[in-house]
């Protein structure tokens, strides 16, 4: 059993519906998780067995139906919309399968996006990105565009950028899964030493078992339930 | 949102118009297109409030012959002078025979105004010779004191000779001039253009007086008719700019009736800018979800939309209501009916305010699309 201070993230009884058309869709059932500090989690099961929605309610994007989920203390099920945006904007940082960079924007450009909200004078954003950017070994690439970057380049430009507001919590949904084999292993490789040195918090969505073994621990979904854990 | 980050998010709302380089192009050239109509038409209704409305510390009176609108209908014995002098409450009077190249309505017209040379410094002390000689042009029987938007209009400086309503002159002065009327006629001797334009010598189109002091307009205006009542040639005589609106009311009219391009353009725009940002937005949907999800809030993301619309009412703004000034100080419109002539001038607070019109629109046009853009929950956006 954890310590409670040990615990970044608590969800408890956590039930997620929607209706799609004249049906209610249940992606989540009274569904409770205990994520430690510093984890580097992965989540798999089948399409449609609810783990994009956990990923989308642990990253505060989406509301439960029921339940309740704690990031650090932080009862996010209750936030409003406006705060849930702030919470984001600190706490944690996303990771799409398909990049999501703004095509007109340099490398430097899009990892510097979550630091525009920010009142930081402009020579304290460019060092954030610039040490974002080194973190992913693109120093050397940051006055490039989307357009001149390999998929696997592209996928460290978005960790650069979901890392360059320093959240403790990283989520990322199928991160390798647009990119070949070695550019996926780099990429795991590059969350694996977040995790460890950074002391990164990781959740991550894959169908991937190679990358699922790359996660220091692996839990399996089917139906809206948890169905095991395996370390 | 603080506004520096207000602020930060400029230089992207500016680098995402120019993802669409095409569109923004046509959109912009529209809006300016839709300005540049609104600042002729402003200018335009300008020209006509500047030159008609009345004011407060006028002192002009022009005395016509009644019922008569046109300067070749209007025939009053110049005798008229020494009595209007007389009348208490008048400071100084002239004598003015006028003759145009068109008495009808026109965009190019020529006014002479005859006067006695001598008399018109007295009269209107306010006319300053910019180039040439005064000297010059009271020596000269030929000589005319041309207005500079005449003068620049036509190409003209002082040694050149022009002749139009059949009046041949030599230019001997450009004049400037606080009352815009005299910046586009051309003065020249009395004796001569009664001879040129074969009127008889003892008969002018008009007198126009000054009075002491402007409360006292309406007052003498009345003694003025009042004394020429029963004369062979009765009078009507009225405030200068009230004269004017009077002559050229179907020019006024129809100027009015401009208004309504005006506001026509203004809708242009209007429909214009929600058009193209309504079409960023829905093309932008998963974008947007994007930065929500970076944690970008909903004012945030409103004003991205929002900025883009301001970005593209002050482009086409600038361009248009900018092209309509440069227009306007490169073709020196002048416009008139029955003698009177009006300039259309560029003028900076028109362009400001047409500045800041095509702002408004740009922002107003974008209030709704940005609405849309913060309106759908997140993750539905990052599915489509």
């Amino acid at each position: 059993m954890e310590n409670d201070q040990d615990i970044l993230i608590r969800c408890l009884s956590v039930t997620k519906q929607y209706k799609k058309g004249e049906n209610l869709v249940t992606p989540l059932d009274t569904l409770d998780l205990d994520i430690p500090r510093g984890d580097f989690l992965a989540m798999m099961g089948p399409s449609g067995s609810g783990k994009t929605t956990l990923l989308n309610l642990l990253s505060g994007i989406d509301q439960p139906t029921s339940g309740s989920i704690e990031v650090d203390g932080v009862a996010i099920h209750a936030l409003s919309r406006r705060a849930l945006a702030a919470w984001r904007a600190r706490q944690v940082g996303y990771i799409f399968q398909l990049y999501h960079l703004v095509p007109v924007l340099t490398a430097f450009e899009n990892v510097e996006l979550p630091l525009l909200l920010d009142d930081l004078k402009r020579r304290e954003r460019r060092e954030k990105v610039e040490a974002a950017l080194s973190l992913v070994g693109l120093s050397d690439r940051m006055h490039h565009f989307p357009r001149e970057l390999s998929g696997g380049q592209e996928q460290r430009v978005a960790i650069a950028r979901a890392l360059v507001a320093d959240p403790p919590l990283l989520v990322a949904d199928e991160p390798t899964g647009d990119l070949d084999r070695e550019s996926a292993d780099a990429i795991l490789g590059l969350l694996q030493t977040l995790s460890r040195e950074q002391g990164k918090t990781i959740v991550m969505v894959t169908h991937d078992p190679k990358a699922a073994g790359a996660a220091s621990r692996t839990l399996h979904l089917e139906k809206g339930q948890l169905l095991e854990a395996v370390s | 949102m603080t506004p520096k980050a207000a602020f930060n998010l400029i230089p992207l709302a500016a680098k995402q118009l120019l993802r669409h380089r095409v569109r923004t192009l046509l959109t912009v050239l529209g809006i300016a297109a839709g300005m540049f109509l609104y600042a002729l038409v402003e200018s335009m209704q300008t020209a006509v409030s500047r030159t008609t409305a009345v004011q407060a510390s006028d002192v002009t009176l022009v005395v016509y012959r009644e019922n008569r609108y046109c300067p070749s209908t209007s025939r009053l014995p110049l005798y008229y002078e020494d009595e209007i002098r007389r009348i208490p409450g008048v400071r100084e009077v002239i004598p003015i025979q006028i003759t145009v190249n068109n008495c009808g309505a026109s965009l190019d017209i020529v006014t002479f105004r005859g006067v006695p040379p001598r008399q018109l410094a007295r009269f209107a002390p306010e006319i300053q010779v910019t180039e040439g000689s005064r000297e010059d042009w009271e020596r000269t029987d030929d000589g005319a004191l041309i207005g500079e938007n005449f003068a620049a209009r036509r190409g003209l400086k002082p040694g050149d000779a022009f002749e139009a309503a059949g009046v041949r002159v030599t230019i001997s002065g450009i004049l400037t001039s606080p009352n815009l009327q005299d910046n586009d006629v051309a003065y020249v001797h009395l004796p001569f253009l009664q001879q040129a334009s074969r009127r008889g010598l003892g008969e002018v189109t008009q007198f126009n007086v000054r009075v002491e002091d402007p409360a006292h307009l309406e007052e003498v205006a009345a003694a003025i008719d009042a004394t020429f009542k029963t004369a062979e040639e009765p009078t009507h005589t009225q405030p200068e700019k009230a004269f004017f609106a009077q002559a050229a009311r179907e020019l006024i009219e129809l100027t009015g009736f401009t208004r309504w391009i005006g506001l026509g353009a203004v809708i242009a725009v209007l429909g214009l800018v929600a058009n193209a940002v309504l079409l960023v937005v829905r093309t932008r949907i998963r974008e947007n979800a994007v930065l929500q999800t970076l944690g970008y809030p909903d004012s945030a993301i409103a004003w991205l939309v929002l900025l883009e619309g301001l970005l593209l009412g002050l482009a086409g703004g600038l361009i248009g209501a900018g092209s309509a000034m440069g227009f306007l100080a490169i073709s020196r419109i002048t416009f008139g009916n029955e003698g009177q002539v009006m300039s259309i001038t560029p003028d900076p607070g028109l362009f400001l305010s047409g500045l800041l019109l095509a702002l408004v629109l740009g922002g107003l046009a974008s209030t709704y699309p940005a609405w849309m853009a913060v309106r759908r929950p997140i993750v539905e956006s990052l599915r489509t």
